[in-house]
């Protein structure tokens, strides 16, 4: 018979799971492709530290001048934007993952209350948390030094507030894993959200327009944050400095009650996990009640040009974008943008167009911005093929048929979002004259062609598998991005150069002819270069196949 | 002579110090039903990955049906099916779409691989949920459209990694009788499994890899006939196995030293 151990005591699990994502992270770090992680993981780490550093200075003098300045009621201000950021920050960065990995120490000896614990100390190693955590602590050191009584009480309040932050951070994030849990739930949720932070471009037009009407239906609403944790924070230690007992005990008890019910909420949350709630990635098998016929494919071929396997690679390319509710949305976004931007420099004037604003500089301009944000998914282009990439090894065709199909696909998306782009230009700012429209769609065909051709060699030399509807952990390789801003400074750098040249000699249609010549140079350089990406595919196909298949 | 589907020769694949592939001299004839058999790590994927064009070898040769892998891959490529390991499935693409890709992808004009499609998801009971992607499919699922995708454009080699894990009892029946089928019609059949007893039921010749070295290659009854087995019963595979390879393959502690466990 084998031995049972003993359970282990909780603080030894929680030393032990710290330890093992201590561990998986240098293990990670020790592979060699990710070398260039390590440099974007040092300097995230430094400019992080900047941020946090600079912000506990600025909470630290905060609190400083509002007690000894007697603005005590405003440290309300200070509490809601650290609670702001404790509990937004973490679904920015971590929300759209499919499961938090702490669940998986269920399969460990660890009972409820282990369980909990565990999964509320996890929310104390997360960045929001340690940043905020320094910021508080910062604040009530201006606050002591500003009046050395309330350390007590500020120590009291503070600890109290960090147990409510994070509590209901865990909690919204187990609420996000239940509704994150479908594939299809988790895209459309991706999709909202990016399509809400794109929409707070608007508020400065909006708020220019009807910010005024806005205003006293804001203040109307105001009294009833004074509810809210952070406000209740504040005013406790208000009611402390006035030397107010009831109203630091009725604030602080109202605290409590919050941290309660958090509590409660988590822990019925964690129970049902602890029970073995099963968050499946997938919709529960519906099965037809009918067989249905297979879709009908007998119409005429519409790519009958292309070669059978270059146009099934373009098929496969629209499915998969018609599929990925993120990629689908992001082409909403270069006639959002284009609207954004010219009310922002022209104001709120849908109808009469971007009055102020120089269609000669405008329109080059947001053309080559457009191609920027366009362009960049193809420096990773077999990001999202998965295991699927064997097939492209497996199958009779070359590995420049991959490439065509990839690239004659995103080109087709390219030209239909700069024909809706253009079409928008023309009505919020106008037509620029002919030679600068020639040079600018010659310019557009040099600078995508050319990175089309760098594009294919960086998705070859340095894949990066990519989920969809996930944002978690998908970051694109450091060398891919660090190529995509190469090029793409480099391409405007000559684009600048021939627009510069063509004014300083006086020639309006100086950059239209060099364009048009870069245009023609790089489709020719963009055919001579497919033979030799084949080559590299083949030579590269094992870094290409194992970054992918993870 | 009998033609060879697959020749190998001195085919040596390296990972740094590692030689996961060692000077294999592999000879399988046209029409067999060929088992690779070894222990975990003996290299038999990394062999499989070779012979399929995912893995470049070190050194040696290849040739598939009499043609020269290096030299004519796509032409090598026309006739082989893979299952590789993992299955290389787009997810995101549904049953019905995977094949018509792929088989596109082969050079099948559209009616062909239209009707092929549709007869294979019908044979493989994928027909029934023609809007579901590959993504949401079951392990099992995913193995019948992969091995649906590897012969639909009717390879004369089939290479077959682990084809019947995670597949259930009926589709695994279904599976079998469609290769020895297959084999009937010419195709060979190279397949991997850890499953001794498929390997034995389906296949007659079968080679075995350890260390990244071939220690045995011929027909069961060739295999059987250089073991020594009890007086008057037949040799199984696991037998000649476990004879060629040793007890485990590694030298490990036996079961027996484990004595907390007992």
């Amino acid at each position: 018979m084998a031995d049972v151990t003993r359970s282990a005591k909780v603080l030894e699990q929680i030393r032990l799971v710290a330890g093992l994502r201590w561990r998986i992270l240098r293990n990670s770090l020790r592979k060699k492709n990710s070398r260039f992680d390590l440099i974007g993981l040092i300097l995230t780490g430094v400019l992080s530290g900047i941020f946090v550093i600079g912000l506990c200075f600025a909470f630290y003098a905060g609190g400083y001048a509002f007690l000894s300045q007697g603005h005590v009621e405003w440290m309300a201000f200070l509490f809601w934007g650290i609670f702001l950021f404790w509990q937004i920050f973490p679904i920015f960065v971590t929300g759209f993952g499919a499961t938090f990995e702490f669940r998986t120490l269920l399969r460990f000896p660890l009972s409820l209350r282990a369980f909990y614990i565990i999964g509320l100390a996890y929310g104390f190693a997360d960045f929001s948390a340690l940043a905020s955590i320094c910021w508080l602590l910062s604040m009530t050191a201006g606050a002591v030094a500003a009046k050395p009584g309330v350390l007590p009480a500020m120590l009291l309040i503070v600890a109290l507030f960090i147990l409510l932050n994070v509590t209901l951070e865990r909690l919204i994030g187990s609420w996000l894993e239940r509704l994150l849990a479908r594939r299809r739930t988790r895209e459309l949720f991706l999709g909202l959200f990016v399509l809400s932070m794109v929409s707070l471009n608007f508020l400065n037009p909006l708020m220019q327009r009807y910010g005024a009407s806005a205003q006293p239906l804001f203040l109307r609403f105001l009294p009833y944050f004074a509810w809210f944790p952070p406000s209740l924070a504040g005013r406790a230690l208000a009611a402390v400095i006035r030397l107010q007992p009831a109203g630091f005990l009725l604030s602080f008890a109202a605290l409590l009650l919050y941290v309660a019910l958090f509590s409660a909420l988590l822990w019925h949350r964690f129970a049902a996990q602890y029970r073995g709630e099963e968050l499946s990635e997938t919709a529960a098998p519906a099965r037809a009640a009918v067989r249905q016929v297979t879709d009908k494919d007998d119409g005429p071929d519409r790519l009958s040009l292309l070669s059978p396997q270059v146009a099934a690679i373009v098929r496969k390319e629209f499915r998969y974008l018609t599929r990925n509710g993120f990629a689908y949305l992001s082409l909403l976004m270069p006639p959002l943008l284009i609207l954004i931007f010219s009310m922002n420099s022209a104001g709120w004037h849908l109808t009469r167009g971007g009055r102020g604003v120089s269609a000669e500089i405008f329109f080059p301009g947001m053309m080559a911005y457009l191609i920027l944000i366009l362009m960049a998914p193809a420096y990773n282009s077999f990001a999202y093929e998965g295991r699927g990439i064997q097939t492209y090894f497996t199958a009779p065709l070359r590995f420049r048929d991959v490439l065509l199909g990839k690239n004659l696909m995103l080109v087709s998306v390219l030209f239909v979002e700069i024909v809706l782009s253009m079409a928008m230009l023309v009505w919020r700012v106008g037509l620029p004259s002919a030679h600068m429209l020639v040079a600018t769609c010659a310019a557009i065909i040099f600078t995508i062609v050319g990175q089309l051709t760098i594009a294919n060699w960086s998705s070859i030399s340095f894949p990066r598998k990519m989920e969809f509807g996930r944002m978690q952990g998908q970051r694109q390789s450091g060398m891919a991005v660090l190529v995509a801003f190469g090029s793409q400074i480099l391409m405007g750098s000559i684009s600048a150069v021939i627009l510069f040249t063509g004014k300083w000699t006086g020639d309006r249609w100086l950059p239209a002819e060099a364009f048009v010549f870069l245009a023609a140079a790089a489709i020719g350089g963009y055919f001579a270069s497919l033979d030799g990406l084949t080559q590299l595919a083949e030579k590269k196909k094992e870094t290409l196949i194992e970054a992918l298949c993870r | 002579m009998p033609e060879l589907a697959i020749h190998t020769q001195k085919l040596t694949r390296r990972f740094g110090n590692l030689t996961a592939v060692d000077g294999m001299d592999l000879q399988v004839t046209a029409g067999q039903f060929f088992g690779f058999l070894g222990p975990n790590g003996a290299g038999k994927s990394t062999t499989i990955k070779i012979l399929t064009g995912l893995l470049a070898p070190t050194s040696g040769s290849i040739q598939l049906l009499g043609v020269d892998f290096a030299a004519n891959p796509v032409e090598v490529k026309r006739q082989i099916g893979v299952v590789p390991e993992g299955m290389g499935l787009f997810e995101r693409l549904t049953g019905s779409e995977y094949l018509k890709f792929v088989g596109r992808m082969y050079g099948l004009d559209r009616a062909t691989t239209q009707s092929r499609s549709e007869e294979l998801l019908e044979f493989m009971q994928l027909a029934d949920r023609p809007k579901t992607m590959i993504a949401d499919y079951s392990h099992g699922m995913q193995k019948k459209l992969a091995l649906a995708a590897a012969v639909i454009h009717g390879p004369r080699i089939l290479f077959l990694d682990e084809p019947f894990e995670g597949v259930d009892a009926l589709a695994a029946g279904a599976l079998k009788a469609l290769l020895a089928r297959m084999t009937e019609r010419g195709t060979t059949i190279f397949l991997t499994s850890h499953v001794l007893e498929i390997v034995e039921r389906l296949c007659s010749h079968v080679a075995i890899i350890h260390k990244g070295r071939l220690v045995a290659q011929g027909s069961l009854e060739e295999l059987r006939a250089g073991i020594s087995g009890e007086a008057g019963s037949k040799t199984t595979l696991e037998q000649i196995f476990l004879s060629i390879v040793g007890q485990d393959g590694t030298g490990r502690p036996q079961l027996e030293e484990l004595s907390w466990l007992m």
